[in-house]
């Protein structure tokens, strides 16, 4: 029983040394954003790779989900004879849940896999160490422009996926609904207004559907960072990395998502 | 015939005995005739490279005053199990100590103490007379400004052409303009026999192994570093790449007296190379000396070592 019990200690204690080097990498990396030298061009050349090259899936995404969600919703409102209130519904699950949500997954697939497999073959091929003996810190030089960039690029993308996934749901509500564009966007409007004005001027349902992909940014760039810094194996090893980093930030999306939620909704109630 | 046999049954026994004890301790006396003959093609070696040993000679003598550049005393580290116990050596100013020893026996954990990506747990290692153990990671990464570093797989940036690797140090912890920078890669890379204009815009994949060292010499050297370390330089190379290289590092340590620590399997590059050379063995230092005290020694480790190799 007690090699049992230690074993579990042991493995415990493990764990949490884990979560422990997690946070730490992450409160170092984002200490690092305002330390000299800053390197300006790895930020853009992150903020290229994260933010715009991710556009092309996030526009798939949002389109096809407002649509979906139009499709679904006109189906039920039309038992009730309430398909004018289409548009409203498909903007709030758009800015504060799916939007953000759909993202933060889309991005953790592309861009927490590559940031992953990238620092794992930079590990394994001693480039890491390489930059250490340089007289480079690593973590300034490759994880503080990945989480920047993260932080910067995914609030953008999500506004993005929102606005496509409220138009795709004004192409499904006018072609197979007939509500006309005007009255679509009429209660788009009215959702967003509904929920208050913060400073008189920035919705409230805008602040709450930005915090979130905020949040998921960090943390998709610092699982990938995490796990490829941390590669170690060979070639097999930058695989494990990467499935890694995806299940873990998909998860970690997944549960903030809920928790930020209580959070925002007890922040922001009417 | 049987009284032949009877004359000649004493020494026939005789020999059957000495057949015996030669089968007995065989693969000894093949290994002592092989340890004789890498010695003596270690002697032809030293012979033909004559300036080589004067240069040593001279370095020697002049070491004898030289400050101590790398000193570890007393190092040991171990992480689940000990890795180094009581390892101590000195390199004094435009050295060339070369650590030889089996596959696992710390060769490589001994760079990274020098770097101080290792921090042992007992005993100091010392660069320029100061003390690198207690040191932050930043102070770290200022001492590690003075050291370059070859890595066995060279380690080049693949995201980054040849110029930009070579340039990474020096836009990194110079003030130099562009153009100093470009004039000072040009430089280095011609050191390194490589011809600026064919390669400085190529990217590390499209190089050949032994241009791909060559580049990461260069960018070791690139901020005139006083400590130069290797790790398996020739590794995996070509005999013709591996002269070229050996030829390199004799080059950068004779024309700059820059002090250089290589970590090789290849005794006859390290024969070449080598001020004094230090065996790693069982996680100590099993022998430390001169090139031609190594192959006049009649350790029986060292003598084994020699002849497997």
């Amino acid at each position: 029983m007690t090699p049992l019990i230690q074993r579990f200690a042991q493995a415990t204690k493990a764990k949490l040394h884990t979560v422990q080097d997690y946070f730490s990498l992450a409160g170092r990396a984002i200490g690092f954003i305002f330390a000299r030298p800053f390197y300006a061009q790895d930020l853009v050349q992150q903020m290229d790779e994260i933010g715009v090259k991710s556009l092309g899936i996030v526009l798939l995404t949002g389109f096809f989900t407002g649509m979906v969600l139009a499709l679904q919703m006109s189906v039920q409102l039309q038992t009730f004879g309430a398909t004018m209130y289409i548009g409203r519904l498909v903007s709030a699950s758009m800015i504060r849940e799916l939007g953000p949500v759909l993202a933060g997954l889309m991005v953790a697939g592309r861009v927490g896999s590559g940031i992953a497999a990238q620092l794992g073959s930079m590990r394994v091929t001693e480039q890491i160490d390489a930059l250490n003996t340089l007289g480079t810190d690593p973590i300034k030089k490759l994880v503080t422009p990945r989480v920047l960039a993260a932080l910067i690029m995914l609030p953008i993308l999500t506004v993005i996926n929102d606005f496509v996934g409220i138009l795709g749901g004004n192409l499904i509500s006018t072609l197979l609904v007939g509500i006309p564009t005007g009255a679509y966007w009429q209660t788009v409007w009215e959702q967003i207004a509904s929920d208050g004005f913060t400073f008189h001027f920035f919705p409230n349902d805008f602040i709450q559907g930005l915090v979130k992909p905020f949040v998921f940014g960090g943390l998709i760039a610092v699982s990938g960072c995490y796990f490829g810094l941390n590669t170690t194996g060979g070639t097999e090893g930058v695989g494990q990395s990467t499935t890694r980093t995806v299940v873990l930030s998909s998860i970690l999306i997944l549960i903030t998502d809920y928790f930020l939620t209580q959070i925002l909704l007890a922040l922001f109630a009417p | 015939m049987t009284d032949e046999k009877e004359e000649t049954g004493a020494p026939a026994e005789e020999d059957r005995a000495t057949r015996d004890a030669e089968r007995r301790g065989g693969g000894r006396r093949i290994s002592e005739r092989k340890s004789e003959t890498v010695r003596a093609a270690i002697r032809d070696e030293l012979a033909e490279d004559a300036p080589a040993a004067e240069q040593r000679d001279a370095e020697k003598k002049a070491s004898g005053d030289a400050d101590a550049v790398i000193e570890l005393a007393h190092v040991y580290l171990a992480f689940d199990s000990p890795i180094l116990e009581d390892v101590s050596f000195v390199a004094r100013q435009g050295e060339t100590i070369c650590i030889v020893g089996e596959s696992g026996t710390g060769k490589s954990t001994t760079l990274k103490l020098i770097l101080r990506l290792l921090v042992p747990e007992k005993g100091h290692v010392c660069i320029s007379g100061k003390d690198i153990t207690g040191l932050t990671f930043e102070e770290a990464l200022e001492v590690r400004q003075t050291m370059g570093m070859v890595f066995q797989g060279a380690a080049l940036f693949d995201s980054m052409s040849v110029f930009e690797n070579i340039a990474y140090p020096l836009r990194e912890h110079t003030k130099l303009d562009e153009d100093e920078i470009e004039q000072r890669v040009r430089e280095k890379l011609q050191f390194v026999d490589l011809e600026p204009d064919r390669v400085m815009d190529q990217l590390p994949s499209e190089l050949s192994g032994g241009m791909r060292k060559r580049v990461g010499i260069a960018r070791g050297m690139a901020d005139n570093p006083q400590i130069m370390l290797y790790d398996e330089p020739t590794s995996g190379l070509d005999p013709l790449t591996t002269g070229t290289i050996t030829r390199l590092i004799l080059k950068l340590q004779r024309e700059l007296n820059v002090t250089s620590v290589v970590v090789s399997h290849d005794i006859r590059s390290v024969f070449r190379m080598a001020t004094r050379v230090a065996v790693l063995h069982d996680r100590k230092i099993a022998f430390f000396g001169t090139p031609e005290e190594m192959a006049a020694s009649d350790d029986e480790y060292l003598r084994d070592f020699l002849g497997g190799t």
